[in-house]
């Protein structure tokens, strides 16, 4: 099976997958990309969440089957050291992380959003961002949204 | 009637009194020598807790794990600060077994000991011995622990003289080389250097100042700090943005398989007669595990397979015949109700434990001109640490070669190689324990059943590591609960409705002594020493009603219980903060005001609700259909007052703004502090609105987020945090925050619908 992975192409081991296992596990389990990380399994935490074809989808109930010929973006292809995602900068700027475990699908979720919406209001974050953060994060995580919005806009 | 000696010592259970007795010396130092820490590549250890690379670079021993609240970076900025080196320069080693690196200022706050008693430089007599004893057990005992809002409290003198003495070490080797007074040499950015021109780093001379014998060593005056204080970026930060910091779930390690538990569906049943046919014959699952019972763990199953998912599928395919639990049947209502009878039977005949006594109740009973009385209930909670409950273990070599490698997200490292140990049938030398970022701990894992259940597998995986994951409906349905508590709230008022005298009886199941049985079983005592977290939070708080009777009854129900962000604070400040605002109404004042006045001999706390009430413009008017509520709180040393704002959206709360104030003692990094206290907050937000855990035939109800649900973006309040200047040493930061937002809560819906909620969660 090959799937789109952050701009290239993963041959995945037939032996190894099935095109009913999530994407999820085919990330973390076989591919080795731990970035995306496993919370629930039920698709009502979001720390699973990627983009795929630029949606943010929950990839512990993403079929492979579903994701062939698509393109897979995960946390590791959001940003590079060198030039990070606004996101990921408004991240740090605002100080957001604490655990740090959700803050990968936080993150993705937020990237889903301001690729639709470049100047969302509050009631869009509440409505884009349903993940679960233990640590509560919340309050930062929508003043850096707004922070990585606004210096995408003056791009 | 209990022996003060023992209530004294309960805090370190049975194994600890048998020390008694033993010498007077004082506690051994906790500095280390310099052959403490491993060195490789020409790095130098100067004592246990600091190493200097060749590159000059400062190496630390860090003893705490990181899961969430701070302390890698703050522990990081004290060694720094002493050192004068940048934060970002400081590299980070996890620390070993030495009994050095044991937690002593976490077991001496588990003494029951009244604040009043025990105010930092003003402790009676008797408290200073029991915090002596117990301190210089704790050293002994050496006891690796993150918890208990401990970790700053505990290094803040013994880190940074650490890094004192390494920077005059560094010093005075240098001065010696150059021939130049040690007075005259700086230290800027790690590197040393003299008017003169001479310059060097900390590598030139780490070799030197090893062999350099210090007198006296003075920390740095509050004046001179250049980072304590400060807003320093999280040294995780970065890591924790981009998909690399690496938590226990993500170690991966070459031909790796992964297991799933399967627990059986009533608590503390196992499996009987097992069927794996059609979990075999499914793809990637490799072998069935009977694990045994590990640290608390009940006996269950694990499958082995290529991932998670084939592991989980096959784990699902198992035919199980569970076999109930052998004794009685767990159900929470029945728990509950059984918590109110024993509550009110011990306070009709002045029963339980008194954690606290002043005045005569009964007597200031008899004057009053009336009493008061209510029940208030909290449900079991469950952690739901957003990194599920793991652990990757590696067994190699036969016999007396065995070798047992441990990666774990644990709070306890000590405590996870004795159980991998145990697991293993090997010598606790012959484990390694490698401590990996924690995706939440919230004291779940203080507990380390899941480590030995880990090692238990990797017996069986031909020298393959193996990473045991629990799937979340494991996590919630057999976790180590916050106990259910109950607790009856008397008080008598005098003729003008102001309390004459307060009385509490609570009852619920204690938690150090099970914890201690199960997690570091070789000090355990008597499952009913007395334990101070089943009162905390309703004995220790400083309003003046001069006479006063807080007591607790231990319970024995059954339900596995643990330790739960700010555990007995969690629910008892709901108790305790709700009914002082039943006596505000009573008294016909306002709740700041009311509380002020019993304040008077308590201006710490009175200056953090003050603080709180003028940040929130508690006097001020709020738009129609709002309601403002406020709550004040003492916890793990640290005060913190919360003011909520309210309003109903469909019926159901919906908070709007949080206020909160707080005194941690002198605060090294208040960036870190803010955010510990928005987390404690929301935590406990969703606690107040939607926790608990339901008990049915042994059976817990709740499986997952979309029954266990949290607080979601859409209702996090906005939070301010304001901080009161101290010069006491630093308290805790991680758990005050959580205590008083339900109490807050309560008291903002009161204030709004005029109905008084009892119990938690809140349901209007």
């Amino acid at each position: 099976m090959e799937l789109s992975i952050n701009g290239q192409m993963r041959t995945l081991n037939d032996a190894a997958v099935d095109p009913a296992m999530p994407l999820l596990w085919a990330l973390r389990d076989v591919l080795n990309m731990t970035g995306t990380k496993f919370g629930c399994g039920v698709a009502a935490c979001g720390a699973c969440t990627v983009l795929v074809d630029g949606q943010a989808l929950r990839s512990c109930v993403t079929p492979l089957s579903s994701v062939a010929g698509k393109a897979v973006r995960t946390i590791e292809a959001l940003g590079t050291t060198e030039k990070p995602h606004a996101l990921q900068a408004a991240w740090v700027a605002h100080q957001v992380p604490q655990c740090g475990y959700c803050q990968s699908g936080m993150l993705m979720a937020a990237a889903a959003l301001l690729a639709k919406n470049p100047n969302p209001s509050d009631a869009d974050i509440d409505a884009a961002i349903t993940n679960i953060c233990r640590c509560g994060t919340y309050p930062r995580i929508r003043a850096a949204i707004k922070t990585a919005a606004t210096a995408l806009r003056a791009k | 009637m209990m022996k003060r000696r023992t209530l004294i010592l309960s805090g370190l259970g049975a194994g600890a009194a048998l020390v008694v007795g033993w010498g007077a010396m004082p506690p051994r130092s906790r500095q280390g020598g310099a052959d403490t820490l491993p060195v490789v590549d020409g790095e130098v250890g100067l004592n246990g807790w600091i190493k200097i690379a060749a590159d000059g670079s400062v190496m630390l021993a860090m003893h705490r794990s990181e899961m969430g609240q701070g302390v890698h970076t703050a522990l990081a900025m004290l060694a720094a600060d002493e050192l004068d080196v940048p934060l970002a320069s400081v590299r980070l080693i996890q620390a070993g077994p030495d009994k050095l690196y044991g937690n002593v200022a976490g077991f001496v706050g588990a003494l029951p000991f009244h604040p009043r008693d025990s105010e930092p430089g003003q402790e009676t007599r008797s408290v200073k011995t029991g915090q002596w004893l117990v301190a210089k057990l704790a050293r002994e005992l050496g006891i690796n622990m993150t918890g208990g809002s401990s970790t700053i409290a505990d290094a803040w003198d013994v880190l940074r003289l650490a890094a004192a003495t390494a920077r005059a070490q560094l010093l005075g080797a240098a001065s010696l080389r150059w021939r130049l007074p040690v007075d005259e040499l700086v230290i800027i950015d790690g590197v040393i250097s003299h008017g003169s021109g001479q310059k060097a780093h900390f590598g030139e001379f780490a070799k030197a100042a090893a062999a350099t014998p210090v007198s006296t060593v003075m920390v740095k005056d509050a004046k001179d700090w250049k980072l304590i204080g400060t807003p320093a970026p999280r040294i995780d930060v970065v890591a924790k943005t981009n998909g690399t910091a690496a938590f226990g779930i993500d170690v991966r390690l070459p031909n790796m398989v992964y297991a799933v538990v399967r627990h059986c569906p009533m608590l503390g049943g196992s499996p009987g007669a097992v069927n794996a046919d059609a979990a075999m014959k499914l793809a990637g699952v490799e072998r069935v595990v009977r694990l045994g019972t590990f640290a608390g763990s009940t006996d269950a199953l694990a499958v082995v397979g290529r991932t998670y998912w084939h592991a989980k599928q096959g784990a699902q395919a198992l035919q199980v015949e569970w076999q109930a639990p052998p004794v009685g049947v767990l159900a929470s209502a029945a728990i509950i109700k059984a918590l109110e009878d024993t509550a009110r039977a011990a306070a009709k005949e002045q029963g339980g434990l008194a954690f606290h006594s002043r005045g005569d109740v009964p007597a200031a009973v008899k004057s009053a001109a009336r009493t008061i009385e209510q029940v208030y209930r909290a449900p079991y909670l469950a952690h739901a640490t957003m990194e599920p409950i793991n652990c990757t273990a590696r067994v190699t070599g036969e016999g007396a070669a065995r070798r047992v490698e441990v990666w774990a997200p644990t709070q306890m490292p000590g405590a996870a190689r004795a159980i991998a140990a145990r697991a293993a049938g090997v010598a606790e030398s012959a484990v390694s324990v490698h401590v990996t970022y924690l995706g939440g701990g919230f004291g779940r894992r203080l507990d380390v059943d899941f480590i030995g259940q880990a090692v238990r597998i990797a017996l069986e995986t031909d020298g393959r590591p193996v990473q045991l994951v629990w799937p979340r409906e494991e996590d919630i349905t057999h976790d180590f609960y916050r106990p259910a508590g109950v607790a009856l709230m008397q008080a008598s008022l005098d003729a003008q409705g102001l309390p004459t005298s307060l009385s509490v009886t609570s009852a619920g199941d204690a938690i150090t002594p099970r914890w201690m049985a199960r997690a570091i079983p070789a000090l355990a005592g008597p499952i009913d020493a007395p334990d101070k977290t089943t009162s905390e939070g309703l004995f220790d708080q400083l309003y003046d009603i001069s006479n006063q009777r807080i007591a607790h009854v231990a319970t024995h129900s059954g339900v596995p219980v643990g330790f739960w962000r700010s555990v007995g604070h969690s629910h008892n400040a709901f108790f305790s903060e709700s009914f002082i605002d039943e006596l505000a109404f009573e008294a016909r004042q306002d709740p700041v005001a009311f509380r002020l006045a019993l304040l008077t001999d308590a201006p710490r706390h009175a200056a953090v609700l003050k603080l709180a009430a003028e940040k929130a413009g508690w006097s001020t008017p709020l738009a129609a259909g709002r309601a403002r509520g406020v709550a004040l709180h003492e916890s793990f040393g640290s005060v913190v007052a919360q003011v909520v704002e309210v309003s109903l959206v469909d019926g159901r709360p919906r908070v709007h703004r949080v206020v909160c104030a707080a005194d941690v003692g002198i605060v090294v990094n208040p960036g870190i502090v803010a955010q510990q206290m928005e987390g404690g907050v929301i935590f406990g937000l969703s606690a107040a609105l939607f926790g608990r855990i339901d008990i049915e035939g042994s059976v817990v109800k709740q499986t997952n987020f979309p029954n266990y649900p949290m607080i979601k973006m859409a209702d996090a309040p906005r939070i301010e945090t304001h901080l009161v200047a101290s010069s006491r040493p630093p308290s805790g930061v991680g758990e005050p925050g959580t205590p008083p937002i339900a109490p807050a809560l309560a008291n903002a819906l009161f204030a709004l619908t005029g109905k008084r909620l009892r119990e938690l969660p809140l349901q209007l």
